[in-house]
């Protein structure tokens, strides 16, 4: 599903943010990116949907170099990877509902399907009932769900999520946490970058260490350590 | 496919009523820039009709009788030609008279109806050797007393000076215009920047749900578009106040007899007009297209 080879990527010549970089990772797999904070796991996950192109070295997503990918079809590849983020990243004016059709909308899907899967979805993630509340009436853990809600809502085959915990209490996390364990169960690739050791260590699954760009650990099952 | 143009027309509403202001403020700049320019060229074609008959050095025309007979015409024409004092002439026949007349006043159909070939002075148009005005007057009233001559009419000074004043005023009207019409491309470029970072998150969202790059562009597209089709059809009007107000004004003068012909034909006004139309549409596409390709990074 995912392949990177030999990958560097360098923001500026003397601070590489990732070095040689190798890793393949098969559909299904819930793969755990550790490491400290500019260690390069947000690189990591930039390069996935070709929000940044790596210096040297090629990635391929679905089996298609997307390195060389003309601009134009780079939205075509992003429809097949949802995201998720520390922040949320949710429009503030629109309601819950409004925010994941959005999604939908933007890439012309017809709105008789919109109204199926958005409630359809809503009530996956557990906030049917907050479906015409605003993002500032929810809490972290619920906001963190609508957007769960807007990266799945399209079906993706590979969910991205860079620090999704990050802002949660534990107990909030272990709830997002079996949403994406959910997710995946259906045949949709996670990759998360996170900082969590309990979540790490509790749910042992594929774990990619970073330090200084590289990558010093690749372990099924592993732990944060 | 009617889903995405009614997403995107709901969302370039939306962009004009949150931006509401400074739309209206860019509209208002295409409209003055737009009528300022139209305006020039009005002026330009009410002086190139009321000046026809002076152009390329003629200083005076000698009109001949309606009734006029050919052997009065032949004795004028033998002695133009016998004359060094005229450097060159040239004959207007009552046909070629009557198809200027008709093109001129091609929207007054009550006067039309009035004349025929028949009725119109054929004349002589005429460029003297010397073209101080003495000597053309001294040379022009030798014509006056001539049999079948019906009346001399010179250039006089003050044609020269409206030909020239109306020059400078046209050419000024045209450089502000111009300025104005740079300033109003601005002025939209500056909008939709505005527009597009008020918006940025939700740019942000799209690009990373896979909106694709048009479907992202063309709303800020259509807004500019907008504002400079909008500012051409306010323009119009300015225009035709123009023309009524001030140039037909002009014409109606009783002091200012020799403005007779001071007007723009219906046909004139409605190329103007398609011209003001065409420069706002391309003043906004190029703002617009400038704009998205700046400012919005897909």
């Amino acid at each position: 599903m995912i392949r990177l080879e030999n990958v560097s990527k360098e923001y500026s010549a003397d601070s590489p943010a990732l070095i040689d970089a190798n890793a393949e990772i098969e559909k299904g797999e819930f793969v755990f990116l550790v490491g400290a904070s500019g260690s390069g796991k947000s690189t990591f996950i930039r390069l996935l949907n070709r929000e940044e192109k790596p210096t040297t070295g090629k990635v391929y997503v679905a089996g298609k170099d997307i390195v060389g990918l003309s601009s134009w079809k780079v939205p075509f590849l992003r429809r097949n990877i949802g995201c998720i983020f520390q922040d949320y990243r949710l429009l503030p004016k629109r309601t819950v509902a409004e925010n994941v059709a959005f999604a939908l909308e933007v890439i012309g899907r017809p709105k008789h399907v919109i109204e199926q899967q958005v409630p359809a979805i809503l009530d996956l993630v557990g906030l049917s009932e907050k479906s015409h509340r605003l993002p500032d009436e929810l809490s972290g853990g619920e906001q963190q769900r609508v957007s769960i809600a807007r990266a799945f809502v399209n079906r993706p085959l590979i969910l991205l999520a860079d620090e999704p915990t990050g802002n949660l209490d534990p107990d909030t996390a272990v709830g997002i946490m079996r949403l994406l364990d959910r997710i995946n169960r259906t045949g949709t690739t996670v990759v998360m970058a996170t900082h969590d050791r309990g979540i790490v260590d509790t749910m042992r699954r594929r774990v990619i260490e970073l330090s200084d760009g590289k990558i010093i650990r690749d372990q099924s099952g592993g732990q944060y350590r | 496919m009617i889903a995405k143009t009614r997403f995107l027309l709901a969302e370039t509403g939306q962009n004009i009523w949150r931006n509401l202001a400074l739309t209206l403020a860019s509209v208002l700049v295409a409209a003055v820039s737009l009528a300022l320019f139209g305006a020039s060229q009005l002026v330009a074609s009410a002086v190139e009709n009321a000046t026809q008959r002076w152009e390329g050095g003629i200083e005076f025309v000698v009109f001949m009788k309606a009734d006029a007979e050919q052997s009065q015409l032949d004795a004028i024409e033998v002695l133009l030609e016998g004359s060094p004092e005229v450097d060159e002439w040239n004959f207007v026949t009552k046909e070629e008279t009557f198809q200027e007349f008709t093109e001129f006043f091609a929207d007054d159909a009550q006067l039309l109806d009035t004349i025929s070939v028949e009725t119109m002075p054929p004349s002589f148009r005429i460029r003297p050797a010397d073209p101080d005005a003495g000597a053309v007057e001294a040379l022009g009233s030798t014509f006056e007393a001539k049999p079948g001559v019906r009346t001399v009419v010179f250039a006089t000074e003050v044609i020269r000076e409206i030909q020239n004043n109306a020059e400078k005023i046209s050419l000024v009207t045209l450089g502000t215009g111009a300025l104005l019409i740079v300033a109003s491309a601005i002025v939209i470029l500056t909008t939709l920047s505005i527009a597009i970072s008020s918006r940025r998150n939700e740019i942000e969202i799209m690009k990373l749900v896979g909106a694709s790059n048009w479907f992202i562009r063309i709303p800020f597209m259509i807004e500019g578009m907008i504002q400079g089709i909008v500012g051409a059809l306010l323009a119009l009007p300015l225009l035709a106040l123009a023309r009524t107000y001030v140039i037909e004004d002009f014409s109606k003068s009783d002091n200012l007899r020799l403005l007779e012909g001071f007007q723009v034909s219906d046909g004139e006004f409605l190329f103007i007009s398609l011209i003001v139309i065409a420069i706002g549409t391309a003043v906004a596409t190029i703002g617009s297209i400038v704009a998205v390709s700046r400012y919005l990074d897909v």
